[in-house]
């Protein structure tokens, strides 16, 4: 069974936990998802296997103190030590995947919007210029502030996961805000100062949507190949 | 780690072990196994630890199967690996655990 299989059936079964054991239960399962480069396979098989077991011993009466002991972030430390990493192809094919998206996903936000202005507002031409080198060096930098986020996300939710404070929803609606607002500006910051330098490039504006199109096609294969 | 739960998880391992070799079994059935013969101060949750070192070290092999009750569940088994560790396991306890309780016996401490 592949992972997601695993996840689906774990996301039918965590209902009929109850309230105790569900949310004693849901954090652990935030704490070890968010153990980077574990086998994500492994990491679900693991998950489940434990949701089975707090369901049979809920059915007998037992509670998740009980059966995972009155510590669980050290529980699933200990866990988390003995899972296996991920291979390195789907770690790679994963990131392969994301970079294309996310480079389709501009590349189709350029046309869409250049598109618009042209015949709709009369502004520009059909035609789109850019700077080769400018645009990978910026692409570059936006794939790695963009896994500098995913991974920065992974690390404050296994953070806040066991830190045993009542967390307030309004501290944690700002920090997320903030977080994200820092994310969006450095996108900002690097698309105004990286210098333009190379050769100039034209091409029509209807080719980006093409282009956005293919990498959008190349990131599906990707994914299904890793499934 | 104190040496106390080294101990007590080198055992509990060997115990596994023992378990899985007379039949494949899941997590819930082997916690419970141990439980009948005893063990009831272990919390049930300590077995996966070690379930998942064992299956690291390639001495158990876990595959997900449907069982007689209905849902699917990873049922473990002893590889060719696993045999071996077993029998290294049952000698070194065969060779000691008289000794032990000799030796404890025999300080006068007894319960």
């Amino acid at each position: 069974m592949n992972a997601k299989t695993l996840i689906d059936l774990n996301n039918k079964k965590r209902p009929l936990l109850n309230e105790a054991n569900l949310a004693y239960y849901e954090n652990m399962l935030i704490y070890i998802r968010s153990a980077s480069n574990k086998s994500e396979e492994q990491t679900e098989e693991l998950l489940l296997e434990l949701l089975e077991h707090l369901l049979q011993a809920q059915s007998e009466g037992k509670n998740a103190i009980d059966i995972f002991g009155s510590n669980p972030k050290a529980y699933c430390d200990e866990l988390i030590q003995e899972l296996p990493k991920e291979k390195q192809k789907p770690r790679l094919l994963f990131v392969a995947q994301i970079s294309f998206q996310t480079i389709g996903f501009l590349s189709l936000i350029y046309g869409v919007i250049g598109l618009t202005k042209y015949y709709f507002f009369q502004i520009g031409t059909v035609v789109t210029s850019f700077y080769p080198a400018t645009t990978f060096v910026i692409l570059v930098c936006y794939l790695i502030i963009l896994f500098l986020f995913i991974k920065t996300v992974f690390w404050w939710l296994k953070q806040s996961t066991f830190a045993g404070r009542q967390t307030n929803k309004w501290i944690e609606f700002i920090q997320a805000w903030l977080g994200v607002s820092v994310f969006i500006s450095l996108f900002v910051v690097i698309m105004r100062l990286t210098p333009k330098f190379g050769p100039v490039m034209q091409i029509p504006t209807v080719l980006l949507i093409g282009f956005s199109l293919i990498l959008y096609l190349i990131a599906y294969l990707i994914k299904r190949k890793g499934q | 780690m104190s040496l106390r739960s080294q101990m007590l998880k080198g055992i509990l391992e060997g115990c596994i072990l023992s378990i899985i070799h007379h039949q494949p079994a899941y997590g819930y059935e082997i916690s419970v196994i141990l439980q009948e013969y005893g063990l009831e101060n272990i919390s049930e949750g300590s077995i996966y630890p070690i379930l998942l070192r064992l299956q690291r070290e390639h001495l158990i092999i876990g595959e997900m199967r449907k069982s007689e009750s209905g849902p699917k569940r990873k049922y473990y088994q002893l590889t060719e690996d696993g045999h071996e560790a077993l029998r290294e396991f049952f000698l070194q306890w065969e060779a000691i655990k008289n000794p032990v309780d000799n030796i404890v016996h025999q300080g006068g401490y007894d319960v």
